[in-house]
């Protein structure tokens, strides 16, 4: 019995969305994991937000700076920046002049 | 990786190809695929998020975040969920234990071995099945006790290669037998009929869940033995998700055409399995070893599933009461077994609480995991602190309406059409008890929690609602 074209693209879809984009998640996990380890292992420790999370996470302490998570979210963020101009090497995409620009939050 | 392999389990192998079967197939699956998408990888960020940033198993999350006695009541409906859905999922780890001591018997390559028959037999006899269910019990507590989970997880990181090698075997014997077409024809030519009944998306809503682990307080308990280094939105959310429905498709694949060569009858239920892949073993070349190779590895996945479930409870009775983790073990898992004895006993009972805890209670507590993170902690804060921290992607604003709005808004319409539009069908006792069930067991948790619950540290008390 020959399968229609329907049941044919319902297939390929089925599998585009499922394990083919497991696979590629996968892949893509398994390198950023390798990476982070290899940072680790070479500085001790590694920036824990891009530049996008970073600025977004400053701007929302200096938003809400009396919510009840402030403290810690201000924590993580000095953290990361100390961290930054720490190493020699981010894990995520970092310029020398955004690092250089970047200043710790004062509670 | 962890997560993979505790919610890789019977809910794809087992659950996914009957569920597929009994809700016309293709249709089912592109529900399925929508819901999977839509809730079930968001929302496991969610939970794997709140889990991490807690440190906390389930009741301990709900008194961090919400701060008040009676709010713990929701984390008790978690566990109460989860401990329910474990009662019958045991004596399924006791079928898988069951068919893989059978085929290192050779028992399915024997000549005349008749698997329905076979099933039959085994099914219709209370000493063996309730004796399964024993051992299982016996054999996850002795590993949750004696602390030799790592070592059965490396077993496991080469039995779920070895059980997808055995899967793809029985699925490309099965397209090349007569008939075999057929099978595939009937999952993915999609009966639009079945888009429109209620009973169809909430089984597609069941499976997304029981598939990929949400709700069963599993991510958050795993979220909370994970390090500040590890990433959520792509391991704990994406992966997590997609990467189990993968199993699930691939079962599907094997189980269908095989049902439909052999003449079987696709919506037959929860031995669909069972008796479908026992068909196809004598027709493949060196059968035997394909079926070691499958059902043990399915054994050792459903097995460390159960693990991954029975950990819930016993991180949270640790957690909460004065009991050390070998007696926290043992009394979960002695209420487990004492709770699985009717499911063990009969697959009818079993097939009913798959239907009031799979499409009502798993819900449930979906719900409770998902309020917690967006209605009370905030979807914003809960992003930007730390849902994006050491993330391998970049999670957006549109998670925050998702979260807060489309999750339980599309959960609570399918509840609905499901309950409305399973009136005065033969569901309809079932569907009742269900729902009345839950309503219980929320008024129930919330008291009990209000009277024994640990008092929160004043500082959570003063937090406010999270709005995004």
């Amino acid at each position: 019995m020959a399968l229609t074209a329907v049941a044919w693209m319902s297939m390929l879809l089925a599998i585009i969305l499922l394990p083919g984009v497991a696979i590629v998640v996968l892949v893509k996990s398994m390198r950023s994991e390798e990476r982070k380890l290899e940072l680790l292992q070479e500085q001790g420790s590694i920036d824990s937000y891009s530049p996008r999370a970073l600025t977004e996470l400053r701007e929302w302490v200096q938003a809400n700076p009396n919510d009840p998570y402030a403290s810690i979210a201000r924590e993580r963020h000095n953290e990361c920046v100390r961290t930054l101009k720490d190493i020699d090497e981010p894990y995520y995409e970092w310029s020398a002049e955004e690092i250089e620009q970047l200043e710790e939050l004062q509670p | 990786m962890a997560m993979l392999g505790a919610m890789v389990g019977a809910g794809n192998i087992w659950r996914m190809p009957f569920t597929t079967g009994e809700n016309g197939g293709g249709a089912f699956l592109i529900a399925y695929v929508l819901l999977l998408y839509l809730i079930a990888v968001p929302g496991l960020m969610a939970e794997t998020m709140i889990g991490r940033y807690t440190n906390n198993g389930v009741i301990g999350a709900f008194r961090e975040i919400v701060g008040s006695k009676r709010g713990q009541g929701l984390g008790l409906v978690v566990l109460i969920v989860n401990v329910a859905l474990m009662s019958y999922y045991a004596p399924i780890i006791g079928w898988a234990l069951y068919y893989a001591g059978h085929s290192m018997l050779m028992t399915f390559t024997q000549p005349g071995f008749e698997p329905q028959a076979f099933w039959d037999g085994f099914i219709s006899n209370p000493a063996l099945v309730i004796g399964m269910h024993t051992l299982t019990m016996a054999g996850l507590a002795g590993v949750l006790v004696f602390g030799i989970r790592r070592g059965i997880e490396r077993v496991v990181k080469w039995m779920i290669p070895l059980l997808v090698v055995a899967l793809l075997a029985v699925a490309i014997r099965g397209v090349t037998l007569p008939g075999g077409m057929e099978g595939l024809a009937f999952v993915f030519t999609p009966n639009w009929d079945y888009l429109t009944r209620g009973s169809t998306w909430v089984a597609a809503l069941s499976q997304a869940l029981f598939s990929t682990g949400l709700g069963w307080g599993i991510a958050l308990t795993y979220g909370s033995y994970l390090s500040r280094y590890d990433d959520v939105p792509l391991g704990g959310g994406l992966f997590t998700a997609i990467g189990n429905t993968s199993i699930g498709l691939l079962a599907v694949f094997a189980t269908f055409p095989v049902v439909f060569a052999f003449g079987l009858e696709p919506s037959a239920g929860s031995n669909l399995l069972f008796i479908s892949l026992a068909e196809v073993f004598p027709e493949l070349a060196g059968g035997f070893l394909w079926a070691i190779v499958f059902f043990v590895s399915f054994f050792f996945a459903t097995f460390t599933s159960g693990l991954g479930i029975t950990e819930v409870g016993v991180t949270t009775v640790s957690e909460e009461t004065r009991l050390s983790r070998s007696k926290s073990v043992i009394a979960v898992c002695g209420a487990i077994w004492l709770l699985g004895l009717p499911s063990a006993y009969s697959s009818s009972f079993l097939g009913q609480m798959d239907f009031m805890f799979g499409s009502f209670g798993l819900p449930l507590a979906t719900l409770s995991i998902i309020a917690l993170v967006a209605w009370k902690f905030g979807p914003e804060r809960a992003r930007v602190i730390d849902l994006n921290r050491n993330a391998g992607i970049y999670v957006g604003k549109w998670w925050n309406p998702v979260v807060k709005y489309v999750i339980p808004v599309v959960m609570v319409f399918i509840l609905g059409y499901g309950v409305v539009s399973s009136i005065g069908t033969e569901n309809q006792t079932l569907m009742i008890l269900g729902v009345a069930l839950m309503a219980g067991l929320v008024v129930v948790s919330t008291v009990v929690m209000g009277a024994i619950g640990n008092a929160p540290e004043a500082t959570s008390e003063t937090v406010p609602e999270g709005g995004d």
